[in-house]
């Protein structure tokens, strides 16, 4: 059995009283495509935000490869990305210099650098956009070009927050492609919330449904399908959601 | 009227007017500095008021006829203080102050009565200049005695002719005009540091209000890099342009203090006679001013972690504008050297003091008050640097603004 890249136990997160995380558990295998799906409010992203290190459990577990998030959360950050859902990038840099001031930052030299930046972008499918100042690109651009920055490093987790948000059909349809040929052939593991049940289905091989706070139903999205009696993942999260 | 103009200005009024930390920033600042211009103001009053109040001069009375004498009395008979200086030179005049412990002598010349007749007499001041704005005060009220005397003698029978004593040098120049012209040194060489220090304080302060502001601080955060690399990344971003500032104020600052000439006797400079700081006094300076600098952008740029976006970090460093503001405010109009020793240190202990005293300290050649001026605000930069990398560890970077939204409520 491959070792848990993710393993989240009791987990509570309390802002001000307001408990956004509520004894939420689960994991997920090395290799995996996890998706966190739930209504707004339900806690996805504070989860993602715990587990990439960004803020500490109120009380519970958090392991990334083993790894205690709020003892040595600098040594997750060394294996993991995060693409949050409403992320920017530096407006006054091209796309080029931005891909290359992230690759130096996982790299330990300038060949590996190159490596990376050329799988950024590939990924990215900017082309000679990638010269041109980020505050000239439409929000779609700016969103290929994070999704290639969170992937191009080759990271052993991503954490993706709405990987496909800003995005029209055709680049939502080859950012999944890449993030299934990447699972695939490079072996990361991924860790995404959405609201496109569509692309959950597509993506995910296990799915936790999330509402205030907890996981209340878990599985393949097959298995969630049969257990709901439901056509399809919009219907078991309707249900789940009430 | 413009179509939508009422509807625009009315949204901008209420967006601006229900955020209290700009209307604070607008009322309360300009209302404490005022305050303590005020003060400072009636301060440097009352300092010129006690030095005028008992005029104590020393004479060298050098006349072999009866009107030097008579000047003596009449000068006594004013309220003047006189010490007269009996087997003294005119030569000894900086000799006899040191003596006598005296700021002012006066010294009547050998044909002082014969001349007087001629209407040709003339009669030389010498007045201790320190680089202080009452001395002029002194020297003016002095002046107006004599003229009074010469009133009821007759009209014009001898003229003042006024020098002043810098560091032991004598210079023809009326301490009138070096106080005038020192004066607006301490005017201007305040407000154009307070100038650099806050346009370098509001660059600062967006570094991560922009973050926020550009939804890019949690990707920053997540990436392998040390927090307190990012902030001293951020910090060194901001000293760059901070050293920049401090290369224009010197360069400015030199072309300024070169152009403040004296018209008396002969035509005499400033940095001639001593009240511009020699060349390491500059670097002192320098120094001093980039020190200060460095620990305004650190505090900038904490301040702004507290913030969620760029207009609200820049009125938050609004707050910081008096702490900036007093000290300089103070030391432009207040001649130092004169106030209590722990009124002294509290001032000193301001940071944003020391670039202003830096170029006091250095005309007046006090070097050692700079070096450890330099040497405390370092040591409270690397303090501060080492709190905010405690604060960057944490999650409060991204929650302090939660943090300030309670604290609003």
């Amino acid at each position: 059995m491959s070792m848990a890249a993710v393993e989240v136990k009791d987990l509570v997160k309390v802002f001000d009283r307001i408990k956004a995380v509520d004894g939420l558990s689960f994991h997920i295998d090395e290799g995996e495509i996890y998706g966190l799906v739930g209504p707004n409010g339900a806690g996805k992203t504070t989860t993602l935000r715990i587990i990439a290190t960004l803020l500490s459990p109120t009380s519970g577990e958090v392991k990334v490869f083993g790894i205690d998030a709020s003892k040595e959360p600098e040594k997750i950050r060394e294996l993991i990305s995060y693409l949050p859902e409403e992320a920017g990038a530096y407006k006054n840099l091209t796309g080029m210099e931005y891909l290359g001031f992230m690759a130096k930052l996982y790299s330990r030299n300038p060949a590996e650098t190159g490596e990376i930046v050329e799988r950024g972008i590939s990924i990215s499918g900017l082309g000679e956009r990638l010269n041109d100042k980020i505050k000239t690109y439409s929000k779609g651009m700016k969103r290929r070009l994070l999704i290639a920055r969170a992937l191009m490093n080759l990271p052993k987790l991503a954490i993706l927050d709405e990987p496909t948000s800003g995005l029209d059909v055709i680049y939502s349809f080859q950012v999944r492609d890449t993030i299934k040929r990447f699972v695939k052939e490079y072996g990361i593991t991924v860790l995404l919330s959405s609201h496109n049940m569509l692309e959950v289905e597509y993506l995910c091989n296990r799915v936790g449904l999330l509402n205030r706070g907890r996981i209340v139903a878990e599985g393949s999205p097959g298995e969630l399908k049969a257990s709901y009696n439901a056509s399809n993942l919009e219907e078991v999260f309707m249900e789940v959601s009430r | 009227m413009i179509k939508g103009l009422k509807a625009i200005t009315s949204k901008e009024i209420k967006e601006l007017a229900r955020d209290p930390r700009i209307i604070l920033g607008v009322t309360v600042a300009p209302l404490v500095m005022f305050l303590i211009m005020g003060y400072a103001m009636q301060g440097i009053f009352s300092q010129v008021e006690k030095s005028i109040e008992q005029i104590e001069i020393g004479v060298i009375n050098l006349d072999r006829g009866g009107q030097g004498k008579s000047l003596i009395e009449n000068l006594t008979k004013l309220g003047v203080k006189v010490t007269e200086l009996e087997s003294a030179k005119e030569s000894d005049v900086v000799q006899q102050m040191k003596k006598y412990n005296l700021t002012t002598i006066l010294v009547i010349p050998e044909n002082f009565t014969e001349n007087i007749e001629n209407h040709k007499g003339v009669i030389e001041m010498y007045t201790v200049y320190r680089g202080g704005v009452t001395e002029g005060a002194k020297a003016g009220r002095i002046s107006t005695i004599i003229e009074q005397i010469k009133r009821i003698w007759s009209p014009d029978p001898f003229t003042v002719s006024e020098n002043s004593i810098v560091k032991g040098k004598i210079i023809p120049v009326s301490p009138n005009i070096l106080s005038g012209l020192v004066m607006s040194q301490n005017i201007t060489i305040p407000i154009v540091i307070a100038i650099i220090t806050l346009l370098s304080m509001q660059l600062a302060a967006t570094s991560i209000a922009t973050e926020k502001e550009e939804k890019t601080l949690e990707t920053l955060l997540s990436l392998p890099i040390n927090r307190f690399s990012i902030l001293v990344g951020k910090l060194f971003g901001s000293v760059f342009v901070a050293m920049i500032g401090a290369v224009a104020y010197l360069v400015g600052f030199n072309y300024y203090m070169s152009s403040f000439n004296a018209p008396g006797a002969g035509y005499v400079e400033l940095s001639e006679i001593g009240l511009t700081p020699a060349p390491a006094g500059y670097i002192l300076i320098g120094i001093s001013l980039f020190v200060t600098l460095l620990f305004a952008l650190s505090l900038a740029i904490i301040a702004s972690a507290f913030t969620e976006d760029v207009r609200s970090a820049q009125a938050l460093v609004g707050y910081l504008y008096p702490i900036i503001f007093i000290p300089m405010f103070l030391l432009m109009y207040a001649d130092i050297s004169t106030w209590s020793l722990p009124a002294k240190i509290v001032v000193f202990a301001i940071p944003f003091s020391q670039p202003v005293l830096a170029v006091r300290c250095t005309i007046s050649g006090d070097y050692l008050i700079v070096i450890a001026g330099i040497i405390y605000v370092s040591l409270l930069t690397i303090a501060i640097m080492y709190i905010a990398s405690r604060f960057f560890a944490t999650e409060k970077i991204l929650t302090a603004k939660l943090a300030l939204k309670r604290m609003r409520r």
